[in-house]
Order: structure tokens, then sequence, then C-alpha cells
């Protein structure tokens, strides 16, 4: 194997650039994008620390970011990325904010159990 | 309904997988974990590998490199150990083993500038917040034992019925995905081109000088744009291209294929991303930024904020403290009721 083809079996998904990815190995990617998000879903559901529920959103990011990518690489366009720059962004807010409101809650119930703020659903 | 998986294969490692995260959840009790992560590990194993015959099945052209296999394997792993470990300090790290897996994938699909993005950004920068906050807001002593631990991390909330709910939809999206992906056709229309290069004029001819295609006196051909600027005259398709070049007595005139450019000439992934940010959307960008400014602004004000003790915690506080001092201890630092000085 010369070094060129070595170098397309690393550095191209499936096939030279020209050619899109065959529509069955875009759906290699949505599976896994697929499985992220719904392992991410089951973790926001059954963890209570506030925290991992927040980290288990991240991972839900993770699952919405692989996908993209293998759209934008299966369109052959840098839209995918475009967009996962701007969910980097709300990502990176959201971690912010809402990291400050974790440390709120705790300073004033001295627990990160999300249903000790059960008093909020009125 | 069209199939790529076998119904029978998918929605059987559906099930598998709900079985053992649900086992691997955190449990008050006995907690099964090893087993639920073995049975969960198979499922997975066992999807990527049907995906994998799959692959073989439609030729060799179609044959995703086996990194993906690796890569998603330890992504959904890691990810599965994010969700079920018991201490969030582990669970934060083994999200930085998700990211380092999931930008495996990045890389494979020729996003690398996403990919060291996403390293830098989530891996660097937002798990370290993470890191802080779970050290800040974690009480208690850290000792091995389990019962070191908060209640709320050593057990989870309806993990049957949630695990239920997760994999239903992971059986329908992985369904309906199937059915979609096989009737979507590429768009050659919105496929990006090389057409970037031609706002580039000293790049080009610059690397047309070093690989010896543009000797003394040529130049390439530019053209005006519709804002009066000039541009260089390239035509850009999918699959080809081509550049005008002037010879040195100013008439005679060449062209020069995409098949003849250097390798230097090449858009590189950053380039592009960088296009498709700052041409197609430049609002977009500024909206982000704001939103930036606006969330560390947020967290500035949020951090400042005066906190009350409700009363249970208040009390709860003072009998901690005086159960401390009767053990002879010094007495722990009690949040002051009134922190912050704004």
């Amino acid at each position: 194997m010369d070094a060129l083809s070595l170098a397309s079996t690393w550095t191209l998904a499936q096939g030279p650039l020209p050619m899109p990815m065959a529509g069955i190995t875009l759906y290699h990617y949505l599976v896994v994008a697929s499985a992220l998000f719904v392992l991410g879903l089951i973790g926001f559901l059954t963890r209570r620390n506030l925290i991992v529920m927040f980290l288990c959103t991240e991972l839900m990011f993770q699952g919405a970011g692989v996908a993209l990518i293998a759209f934008g690489r299966f369109h052959l366009n840098h839209t995918g990325e475009a967009f996962l720059v701007f969910v980097l962004t709300v990502a990176a807010a959201e971690a912010a904010l809402a990291l400050a409101l974790v440390v709120l809650l705790f300073r004033r119930k001295e627990t990160l159990d999300a249903s000790a703020w059960g008093a909020l659903k009125g | 309904m069209q199939t790529i998986l076998h119904p029978f294969l998918l929605y059987g490692l559906c099930v598998l997988g709900a079985i053992g995260v649900a086992l691997a959840s955190p449990r008050e009790r006995v907690a099964p974990f090893i087993i639920g992560a073995i049975i969960a590990a198979g499922a997975f194993g066992g999807l990527l590998i049907g995906l994998g015959v799959v692959a073989v099945r439609q030729g060799a052209g179609n044959l995703p490199s086996w990194g993906f296999y690796i890569f998603s394997f330890m992504a959904l792993l890691s990810a599965l150990r994010v969700i079920t470990h018991q201490r969030p300090i582990y669970a934060a790290l083994w999200f930085i083993l998700t990211i380092v897996s999931s930008c495996g994938l990045y890389v494979l699909l020729q996003a690398e500038f996403m990919a060291f993005a996403l390293v830098i950004v989530y891996g660097g920068a937002i798990l370290i917040t993470y890191l802080f906050v779970i050290m800040l807001a974690t009480d208690g002593p850290s000792e091995e034992a389990v019962e070191a631990m908060s209640a709320y991390d050593r057990s989870s909330r309806e993990p049957v019925a949630a695990t239920f709910a997760g994999f239903v939809l992971l059986a329908v999206l992985t369904t309906l995905l199937a059915g979609g992906s096989m009737k979507l056709g590429m768009n050659p229309a919105l496929a990006a081109t090389d057409k970037n290069l031609a706002v580039m004029p000293e790049k080009v001819e610059r690397a047309l000088r070093e690989a010896g295609l543009l000797t003394q006196g040529e130049r390439v051909a530019r053209r005006e744009r519709a804002d009066g600027k000039s541009e260089l005259a390239l035509d850009a398709t999918i699959d080809g291209g081509s550049l005008q070049i002037i010879g040195a007595d100013g008439k005679t005139a060449r062209t020069l294929d995409k098949a003849q450019w250097p390798e230097a000439l090449r858009l590189d992934n950053t380039q592009r991303v960088a296009f498709e940010l700052m041409e197609a959307n430049p609002g977009a960008i500024e909206i982000a930024g704001v939103i930036l400014l606006m969330a560390m602004v947020g967290a500035v004000v949020l951090a400042r904020k005066k906190v009350e003790l409700d009363e249970a915690a208040k009390v709860e506080a003072m009998q901690r403290a005086r159960e401390q001092s009767e053990l002879g201890r010094e007495a722990p630092f009690v949040q002051p009721a009134t922190g912050g000085n704004n």
C-alpha cells in the first residue's frame, strides 16, 4: 500500500473527495449519534445530581454534533461545521450560567439533589 | 419500510442495551453495575458489528475505516460510564473520553478544525468549569467508603422507566433514519467548491510560482466583481476547476486545470470553515459573541448574589457545627448568611 492510498484510508471517511459518503455509511454515523443522544437523555432522566444532569445535556450536544458533522460530510459542504460552532457557543454559555446557578442553589440548600427543589413545581 | 439492519437484530440489541443500562444505573443497595455494563457493551458492540457486516455486504467502497468502530465503541462506553458513575468527578472525567473519541469521529469525517476546537473548548474549558463547580459544591468527607457519598448520587430516579423510554426513542430513531438516509440524495449545487480561492490572489500566485507553473512575467487573469473589487478569474465546480493565466506579452492566455494544480493550492478545512462562517453567516458570529458576553455578565452577577440559607438548612448547618465542636475538632467554616459584598 503506497503512502497516498494509506493516507486516503486514514484521512478520508469514504471514497475520494468529490464523492459523498454512500447512503449506507451516513447511517453508521447517525446510529452512533442517536445512541449518544439517547444515553445522554437517559442520564438526564435518571440522575439526581444537578451537575451530572447538566453533564448529560452536554452528552446530548455531542450526539447532535456527530450527526451535524456527518450530514455536512455527506453533502460535501461545511454548513454542519459552522452550525457546530454555534452549538459550542451555546454549550459554553449554558455551562457558565447553569453552573453559576447550581452553586447558588447549593449555597442555599446545601444539597445538589434536584428533588430538593420540588417545591418549585407549584 | 426500508431497513438497513435486520429489524430483529436492531430491536433485539435495543432491548439488550436497555436491560444493560437499567442494570448499570446506580442503586441504593446492590448495584449489579458490572453485569449491566457487560450487557450494554455487548449490545453496543453488536450494533457496531452489525453495521460493519452491512457495510461489507454493500461492497468495500462503502466501508468506513476501522477507526470508526473503535472511536464509536469508546464514545458509547464512556458515555455509559458518564451516566452511571456514582461520583460526579469521575463522570466528568469519563465525559472527556467521550469528547476525545467523538473528535476521532470528526477527524474521520474530515472536520479537523471542529475536532481540535472541541478538544480545546470542551475538554479544556467547559470540563474544567464543571470540575471546579463539582469541587466547590460537594460537601462532606471524601473517603472511599460508599456512605461518604450523598444519597442522591448513590441512587437513580426511576432507571427502568427512563431506560425504557430512551431505548424506545433509539429504536424509532434508527428505524426512521434508515429509511430517510437511503432516500437522501446528494445535491451537487450545495457542495463546497474551491471558488473562495478567487479572493486569495497572493496565495494562488505564490503557490503557482513555487510549483513552477507560473514563470516570470506571467500572471493569473483577474475579473471584476459585482462590488467593484477584482478577483481571480476562477471557475470552480465540485470535481474540477480552471484558472486563466496570461502570458508575459499580456495577450496569450492558457488554461490551468485543477488536475495540474499543486497541493499547496488546496483550501484546507480551517479555511473552508472560516469562509463558511465569515462569508455565509457573519451576523450569526456577532450574535454568538453577544451571547457569550451576556453569559459572562450573567455568571458574574449570579456569583456575587447574596444567599440566604433557608430555615431547614440553617438548623442543619448549626447542628453540624455543634457536633463537630463536641467531637473536639475545630468548628468547620459555616457559610455566612450574607455572603458576597455588593
